[in-house]
C-alpha cells in the first residue's frame, strides 16, 4: 500500500505550527505519532496536500502537576503515560486505558491528542479502494446512503478511541490553540456525535493540552474494554467509571461514559444517578447498568454483531462500577 | 511532490537518502537500502513483521513516515549479530526452536532485546504483553516465551 503525495511541514516551533495551519487551511493534516493517520492515508481515506509534523517542537510532551490539575501535553505518547505514577495513583481509569490501547509497538509511538482525534471508524469504510470503489460512497464517504444499515438515514460510524472516555470521566478539558487565539473546553464538547465527522475541531487549530482537574477527598476510577482478544484491538464496547465518596462505599459524584456504543463518547447521566448519595447494593448496580442500554447506538459495522455489543455495554458498564466501588473502599 | 534528501541512522551507520516524502520506514529499508530482514505483512499496524527499534523502543515502520525517523536511532534486525556472533536472543530463539517460517522473528527477536534491555528479568506476563503485538502464525507463541524467559536475567552477555 503506497502513500498518497504529500509534502511535508516540519515547524520547529508551536507558533509557526499555528501559522503553517493557518496558511494551509484545509489542505494539511497534523501527524503526531501517524498510527491512524499514516493507515488512513495509505487507504486514501485522507488525502492531505500538506502533513504537518510535531516532531521537531520540542515542548509538546510531558505530564505535570499545576495548581490542582495535571496537564498532559498533547504530544505525550502513551507509554509515557502508562509509566506515569502520578498518572496511575491520581486516574487509575485512564492509565488502564492507555495500557489497553492496541499493543506496546503502537503505544510507544501513538499519542493522547492522536488518540482524542482519530477518526470514528466502520467495516464498511475502512476499507482499500478496491473494496470501496465496488459500492456506492456512504455517508461518511461523501455519499447520501448507510451500507451498514438498510435505509439508514445517518452514519452509524463508531468512535472508537479508549482514551477520550477516560478522560471524559474526569471532566478532562482540551486546550486548542490557533495563531491568534485559544480556547479551553471539556473534552466531552469536543465531539459532533455525527460520523461524518465525530470532531468539532477547526481545521486552523491545534490540540495542545489536556487539563484533568485532580478531584477532590476520596475517589476511584475504572475502565473496562470489550475486544475479541486481548491484544491489538480496538474496543467493540468500552466503559470508563467515576466514583466518589467515603471509605464506606457511599458515592458522593458518578459518572458513567460510554465508549464504542455510537460516533462520540456517551455520558450516562441517568446511570450516575442511580449510584449518587447512597451506598449501593447490587441492585443498584445492576440498574445503573442496565440504564446505560436505551442509550447505546450501535449498528452490525464491527466484527461482532450488535445485539451483542448491545448486552455487553451493561456487563462492562457493572464490572467497572464494581472494580471503582471496590477500590473506593480501599485505604489509600 | 518534490524530492528530499535526508540522513538516516542506522545500525549505527549513516544513509543519505535522496526519496520523495510519502515513503515510509519500512519501504525505504527494503526497497532502497536492501535491508530486507525486515518484513512487510499487514501494511496497516495490525502485525508486527515490520518492527524496527526507534530509540530502543520497538515501532511499526509500515506506519512511520520515513521523515519522521530523521535524527533517531534505528536498528533493525541485520544490526544485532555482531559479525559472525548472534545476538543471545537470536541464540535463544534458534535453542529453543521459537523459529518456524521465520516471517515474525525479526519483529520478535527486535521487540525480545527492547524488553530485556529495559527490563532484564521480565516476568512470563511482561513478556507476553511485551510480545502482544507481534502476530506468529506458526510456533503458537510458547516457543518465544520460553527462548526470552530463558534470558531472564542474563542481560547482554
Ligand atoms: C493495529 C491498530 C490498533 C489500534 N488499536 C487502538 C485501540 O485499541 N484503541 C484506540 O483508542 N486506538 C487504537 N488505534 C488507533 C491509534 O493508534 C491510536 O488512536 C493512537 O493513539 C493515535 O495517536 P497518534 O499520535 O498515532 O495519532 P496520528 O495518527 O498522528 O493522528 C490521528 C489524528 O489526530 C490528529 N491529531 C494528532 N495530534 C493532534 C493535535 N495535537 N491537534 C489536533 N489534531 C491532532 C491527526 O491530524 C489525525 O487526524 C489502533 C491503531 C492500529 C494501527
Ligand atoms: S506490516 Fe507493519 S504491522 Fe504488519
Ligand atoms: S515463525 Fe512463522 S510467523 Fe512466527
Amino acid at each position: 500500500m503506497r502513500l498518497p503525495p504529500f509534502e511535508v511541514l516540519e515547524p520547529a516551533t508551536l507558533k509557526n505550527a499555528l501559522s503553517m495551519l493557518e496558511k494551509h487551511k484545509g489542505k494539511v493534516k497534523i501527524v503526531a505519532g501517524g498510527t491512524e493517520i499514516v493507515g488512513l492515508m495509505k487507504l486514501g481515506l485522507s488525502v492531505p496536500p500538506y502533513i504537518l509534523s510535531l516532531r521537531k517542537i520540542k515542548n509538546l510532551q510531558g505530564i505535570k502537576e499545576s495548581k490542582g490539575q495535571i496537564i498532559i501535553r498533547s504530544n505525550t505518547t502513551l507509554r509515557e503515560i502508562i509509566e506515569s505514577s502520578l498518572i496511575n495513583d491520581l486516574f487509575k481509569g485512564i492509565s488502564q486505558a492507555a495500557n489497553l490501547v492496541a499493543a506496546p509497538p503502537i503505544q510507544n509511538r501513538a499519542t493522547i491528542g492522536g488518540n482524542i482525534f482519530q477518526n470514528s471508524r466502520c467495516m464498511y469504510y475502512n476499507q482499500s479502494e478496491l473494496f470501496r470503489n465496488g459500492l456506492k460512497p456512504c455517508y461518511k464517504a461523501g455519499g447520501v446512503m448507510c451500507r451498514a444499515v438498510k435505509g439508514g438515514n445517518r452514519c452509524f460510524s463508531v468512535y472508537q478511541s479508549d482514551m477520550a472516555p477516560a478522560l471524559i470521566s474526569f471532566n478532562a478539558k482540551a486546550k486548542l490553540e490557533k495563531s491568534d487565539s485559544s480556547r479551553t473546553i471539556l473534552i466531552s464538547d469536543l465531539f459532533t456525535g455525527k460520523g461524518e465527522n465525530p470532531h468539532s475541531i477547526g481545521e486552523n487549530e491545534l490540540l495542545t493540552d489536556i487539563i484533568i482537574p485532580i478531584p477532590k477527598g476520596q475517589y476511584s476510577s475504572a475502565y473496562e474494554k470489550l475486544r475479541i482478544r486481548k491484544s491489538l484491538e480496538y474496543p467493540l464496547m468500552s466503559s470508563a467509571v467515576f466514583v466518589s465518596g467515603n471509605m464506606n462505599g457511599e458515592v458522593i459524584d458518578a459518572r458513567i461514559v460510554l465508549g464504542a456504543a455510537g460516533s462520540s463518547p456517551k455520558i450516562i447521566d441517568k446511570a450516575s444517578k442511580v449510584l449518587k448519595g447512597k451506598k449501593p447494593s447490587n441492585k443498584d448496580i445492576e440498574a445503573a447498568s442496565g440504564a446505560v442500554l436505551q442509550f447505546v447506538e450501535v449498528a452490525d459495522n464491527l466484527p461482532v454483531p450488535a445485539s451483542y455489543r448491545r448486552k455487553m455495554a451493561v456487563i462492562y458498564t457493572k464490572r467497572a462500577i464494581q472494580k471503582a466501588l471496590k477500590d473506593l473502599r480501599k485505604d489509600r | 511532490m518534490k524530492k528530499i534528501t535526508l540522513t538516516l541512522k542506522i545500525n549505527d551507520e549513516k544513509y543519505e537518502i535522496i526519496t520523495y516524502p510519502n515513503r515510509t520506514l519500512l519501504e525505504i529499508l527494503r526497497d532502497d537500502l536492501l535491508l530486507t530482514g525486515t518484513k512487510e505483512s499487514c501494511g496497516e499496524g495490525a502485525c508486527g513483521a515490520c518492527t524496527v527499534l526507534l530509540d530502543g523502543l520497538p515501532v511499526r515502520s509500515c506506519l512511520l513516515l520515513v521523515t519522521e525517523a530523521k535524527d533517531c536511532e534505528i536498528t533493525t534486525i541485520e544490526g544485532l549479530a555482531k559479525g559472525e556472533k548472534l545476538d543471545p536472543v537470536q541464540e535463544s530463539f534458534i535453542e529453543h526452536h521459537a523459529i518456524q517460517c521465520g516471517f515474525c522473528s525479526p519483529g520478535m527477536i527486535l521487540t525480545a532485546r527492547s524488553l530485556l534491555n529495559h527490563n532484564p528479568a521480565p516476568t512470563e506476563e511482561e513478556i507476553r504483553f511485551a510480545i502482544s503485538g507481534n502476530v506468529c502464525r506458526c510456533t503458537g507463541y510458547a516457543k518465544i516465551v520460553e527462548a526470552i524467559q530463558a534470558l531472564s536475567n542474563r542481560g547482554r552477555e
